[in-house]
């Protein structure tokens, strides 16, 4: 019993802390003041591994059929590339504006360091269901609520090469016509 | 009105805005449908095998096909064999992805 009543408090205590926490206003939602260090890191880990589980047994198709780089290219250039930038494009609004800042996907994440290409299906996955389903509370939208698997692959294909892509590259893959 | 009033009333805004515009250049904002700059493409330093050139290949060809706009062969080495290239496209080519990094 009094095991139970101790317990009760605690949750009451913690009730009372998240309350005090959501009401008060001291949460400070601009997205010009950056998270502190620990809340970053929590917020990350939760997204990596949310992600990664997501994504784990989706079937990535074959990504290197150069079509696929025509129609990736040219969505990409119109819904994407205000955020996530283009070869020789350093900052948009956008990927200054956001909180959290989206990543500049012209440049390799990492630099190919050890050659584990393994991971290139795994990226893939990732790439695909973010796309397809977005990030909560950030900027990066859900664009398969309007599109369809096809196109979100081809932009995954697209965006396989895009770091190495020169801006006059890009601009050929782009253009609409 | 006191003249500093006037003065301040008219170069606050005015400096105002003009930094707006310099930070914010228009340019950056207008989406334009622009067409692919096909003639800069460089044929010589192209790899055939590579899924990027083939694409860029099948877009110019088409832009080609649909306007006057021809690619410019001038640019381009006698070693090409065009001949060849709407069949080299069209063979949705296989390879190990390690050709260009
Ligand atoms: C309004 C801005 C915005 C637009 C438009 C946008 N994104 Fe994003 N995107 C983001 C943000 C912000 C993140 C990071 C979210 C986070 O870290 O929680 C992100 C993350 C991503 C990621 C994950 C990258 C990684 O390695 O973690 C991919 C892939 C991606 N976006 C692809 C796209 C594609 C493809 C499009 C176009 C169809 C697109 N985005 C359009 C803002 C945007
Ligand atoms: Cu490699």
């Amino acid at each position: 019993m009094k095991m139970l009543k101790l317990l009760l408090l605690f949750v009451v205590l913690g009730l009372g802390v998240a309350a005090t926490v959501m009401y008060s206003g001291v949460v400070d939602v601009a997205a010009d003041e950056p998270h502190s260090d620990f809340v970053y890191w929590v917020l990350e880990e939760t997204r990596k591994n949310s992600i990664t589980k997501a994504a784990q047994n989706i079937e990535v198709p074959d990504l290197e059929d150069p079509d696929l780089l025509l129609t990736g290219g040219s969505d990409y250039e119109f819904m994407c590339s205000s955020c996530h930038l283009a070869p020789g494009q350093k900052e948009s609004d956008m990927s200054l504006g956001l909180y959290p800042a989206p990543p500049n996907l012209t440049i390799a994440a990492e630099s190919h360091k050890g050659h584990e290409h393994g991971d290139d299906t795994q990226a893939a996955r990732k790439n695909f269901w973010v796309i397809k389903h977005g990030i909560k509370a950030s900027g990066m939208p859900a664009w398969g609520k309007t599109h369809e698997d096809e196109r979100i692959w081809a932009m995954v294909a697209f965006i396989k090469k895009l770091p190495t892509l020169t801006p006059e590259q890009y601009q050929i893959l782009t253009a609409i016509e | 009105m006191k003249t500093l009033t006037k003065i301040a009333l008219v170069l606050i805004p005015t400096i105002t805005l003009s930094m707006a515009a310099t930070a914010h250049d228009p340019s950056m904002h207008a989406k334009k449908a622009e067409k692919a700059d096909c003639s800069k493409m460089d044929h010589s330093k192209m790899d055939m095998k590579d899924p990027v050139a083939i694409a860029m290949m099948k877009k110019c060809m088409k832009q080609a096909e649909t306007s006057s706009d021809k690619m410019d062969h001038s640019k381009m080495g006698k070693k090409m064999d065009h001949s060849k290239m709407t069949e080299m496209a069209d063979h949705n080519m296989k390879k190990d992805g390690h050709d260009n990094h």
